[in-house]
């Protein structure tokens, strides 16, 4: 279920300002030229769209409006409730029931003159036309003048309004003025409640937000209600009447033990009475307040027997009791001044309420869904063996003895040897291993470049043993074998032959390129100048000598 | 009686502190203090021994495809791939309880599961060599025929052949003349 929100409402313009919104709109956004020489058509097309223009514009603008106001009869019964006492139901449905009708009209108004305009003849006759239709339009807006204001304020007042969710877990705190209420909602919750001396400081409800088991918990704090009949309350009394009888919450009536507020215990205890049909279903503690003034066995004995009667009767209409609760158990006593008991009253309203809800929701429909979650199954009984527990002996025996004297911790012994700085834990003392010796032993985690854990493995003997065998035989199988890489092939005087042709080889080529880069640099000198005289006859023996010929 | 506390497991019951990692890229060992670790926004994670690796890595090169890699090698033939030394040394996720004599074995297995290795590594290296062998020969032979011309005179070069033979015969006279 939403939060209603309240804030999110538009602001809702006076009449004067709506009506100059509208017009200045459609000035803006139709064009504005026309002229007299134009095609009928065209300047009626001109002027009708000026009056849909303006009757669109304030169509859209009342529909906002009459859309962000909730509609009574469709939210909470404790919002409507709220709404009706706050700014009367009757008046506000008036208002946006005459907005309502004023759109209608205004939609009516361009229909009619838009018609009329379909049969101007002359630019004149259109324009006055379109003056008639808008002046007509702003009439029927400017006569809703009283309406428009009063919505702004109700929207104004309804955005202050606390956001209370009807549907969630609630306390709410209710009784004379001045008994403390407001002191409560201070103590339980962030709430910063005004607390003043006078009668009626709170003067509407206040929302306030606690914690408990894990749960959001609201708590209402309520005007001071009066002991009158209904007809002749207030609105501020009747908006805690309302809270009252709208919300599933529960009720704390507070009373003031010491009298301070100006009213008697009889009074109070009276009031409780009128207002009794309001708590049916509900859980409802009545709570003793400002106890550090008059202590409750203080009282007198008429005194306490009053008490004790509201007592009875809260019992008896309020929901959400535990079984076997002692007749006296929904009064409790607290001081908001010294703060004791403030928090056992808001853990009993709490638990009482979460005991109700439980309930309520045991009994609807909704528990078969999350029923087969909290179902517990029991294997069915198929014979006569017992099947007990099996507790161990040890634990059996270990039932009877005292408990154990507490052992030393490790954070114990770090500070007995020096403090966290100070102290190297050992953490090898727990390490389960087959022989003591090899506790503190330092393992090499690498050799030779590798890894030594990557070697570690159970059967490594067998591995390694079986790597080795194989090893033997290929390495036989090896020698056996003919690489063919000795230099066989070739006799001494065929290697020095080969070497000789090699060696020839890589001095031509050498040759060659010595002349190739110097091909084009070096001049042709005649025979006449060459002075190293290359071209000899010794040489070509020589040369034709060492290929073996005799020349 | 005191409560039995479970106790520790292992030695090393996280990973050793030190573990020497391979480069992704050539395969070499990544010592500790050296080369780069990238890690990609997929979580992948890359060693790189040196910068070398690192920046043919940064180029997009294939270790597979860049000759001086043990990828490279490997599939190409010229080293080691598959062999029982392998599997020796392998990365065991499931620790061990930790054993003293376990792990001196481990050490001096791992010395002689190394020695191996090489020696296989070596005769692999053999084996290829001498595949290539008989085409050396060849080529040698033939650049013998060919080439003589650069060294000997065509007519030195009958003159020596006739030499030979009558050499040849005289020898083989003699040897059938002994067996008689």
């Amino acid at each position: 279920m939403p939060v209603y929100n309240f804030k999110s409402m538009g602001v809702v313009p006076t009449a004067k300002d709506l009506v100059d919104i509208v017009l200045s709109k459609t000035q803006r956004q139709t064009p504005t030229v026309v002229h007299n020489g134009w095609a009928i058509q065209r300047i009626r097309q001109f002027y009708m769209r000026k009056v849909k223009h303006t009757q669109t514009t304030w169509h859209e603008k009342l529909s906002t409006i009459l859309e962000d106001f909730p509609k009574v009869d469709d939210i909470h019964p404790f919002y409507s409730d709220l709404l009706n006492v706050l700014y009367d139901k009757d008046h506000y449905k008036l208002a946006l029931g005459q907005l309502n009708a004023a759109r209608g009209m205004i939609d009516k108004v361009s229909q009619d003159y838009v018609r009329l305009l379909k049969y101007g003849d002359s630019l004149y006759r259109c324009k006055a036309l379109k003056r008639a239709a808008l002046g007509r339009m702003c009439t029927i807006m400017k006569r809703q003048g009283p309406s428009l204001a009063y919505l702004e304020q109700v929207r104004q007042h309804m955005g202050r309004l606390p956001s209370i969710d009807p549907n969630t877990r609630s306390l709410l705190v209710c009784g004379y003025p001045n008994v403390g209420k407001s002191s409560f909602m201070n103590k339980v919750t962030r709430a910063d409640v005004e607390v003043q001396p006078y009668a009626f400081t709170t003067k509407s409800l206040f929302v306030g937000h606690t914690d408990y088991k894990y749960l959001r918990w609201q708590v209402i704090d309520t005007p001071g209600i009066l002991d009158r009949p209904l007809e002749e309350r207030n609105t501020i009394e009747m908006q805690s009447i309302t809270a009252l009888a709208h919300l599933r919450a529960a009720v704390l009536y507070v009373m003031d033990i010491s009298e301070q507020c100006g009213y008697t215990i009889k009074q109070q205890a009276a009031l409780f009475q009128s207002i009794k049909p309001l708590f049916a279903n509900k859980p409802v503690l009545i709570v003793a307040n400002k106890t550090d003034v008059v202590a409750l066995a203080d009282l007198s004995a008429e005194d306490r027997a009053l008490l004790d009667g509201v007592a009875a009767e809260a019992a008896k209409v309020s929901a959400g009791g535990f079984e076997g609760d002692k007749p006296g158990s929904n009064l409790i006593a607290m001081s908001t001044l010294t703060e004791e008991g403030v928090s056992v009253v808001k853990q009993i309203a709490c638990d009482r309420l979460l005991a109700s809800r439980v309930e309520i929701k045991l009994k609807s429909k909704r528990i078969n869904e999350v029923g087969n979650r909290i179902h517990v199954a029991m294997p069915r009984i198929r014979d006569g063996t017992a099947r007990p527990p099996i507790i161990p002996a040890s634990v059996l025996a270990k039932k009877g003895l005292p408990p154990a004297a507490p052992r030393p911790t490790e954070r114990d012994l770090q500070e007995a040897q020096g403090g966290a700085g100070v102290y190297n834990a050992d953490l090898r003392k727990q390490y389960d291993l087959k022989d003591e010796a090899w506790r503190y032993d330092i393992m090499p985690e690498i050799a030779d470049g590798h890894n030594v854990l990557d070697f570690v493995d159970p059967d490594i003997d067998a591995r390694l043993e079986a790597l080795e065998r194989e090893e033997a035989a290929a390495a036989a199988e090896f020698e056996a074998l003919d690489t063919g890489l000795a230099d066989d092939h070739l006799s001494q005087a065929e290697w020095e032959d080969l070497h000789r042709i090699r060696e020839r080889k890589k001095r031509i080529v050498a040759d060659n390129r010595r002349k190739r880069a110097a091909a084009d640099n070096t001049p042709r000198i005649p025979r006449t100048l060459d002075a190293p005289r290359s071209r000899t006859a010794e040489r070509m023996k020589a040369e034709l000598g060492a290929l073996g010929l005799d020349a | 009686m005191a409560i039995r506390r479970p106790r520790r497991y292992h030695i090393y019951d996280s990973l050793p502190k030190l573990r020497l990692e391979k480069c992704w890229f050539c395969s070499s060992t990544c010592y500790p203090g050296h080369g780069v670790t990238f890690v990609r926004n997929d979580a992948t994670v890359f060693r790189f021994c040196r910068s070398k690796c690192h920046k043919n890595f940064k180029m997009k090169r294939n270790p597979r495809k860049v000759k001086w890699t043990k990828a490279y090698r490997k599939l190409a033939g010229k080293d080691l791939a598959e062999d029982a030394t392998f599997e020796m040394e392998r990365k065991r996720n499931r620790p061990e309880k930790y054993d003293r004599e376990l792990v001196h074995k481990a050490v001096g297995a791992l010395k002689k599961v190394t020695a191996i290795r090489a020696t296989r590594e070596a005769r692999l290296h053999t084996l290829r060599k001498s595949a290539a062998r008989d085409a050396e020969k060849a080529a040698d032979l033939r650049e013998l025929e060919q080439s003589i011309h650069l060294i000997k005179a065509p007519g030195v070069l009958a003159r020596e052949e006739e030499e030979r033979l009558r050499e040849s015969v005289e020898e083989l006279q003699q040897t059938e003349a002994m067996q008689e």
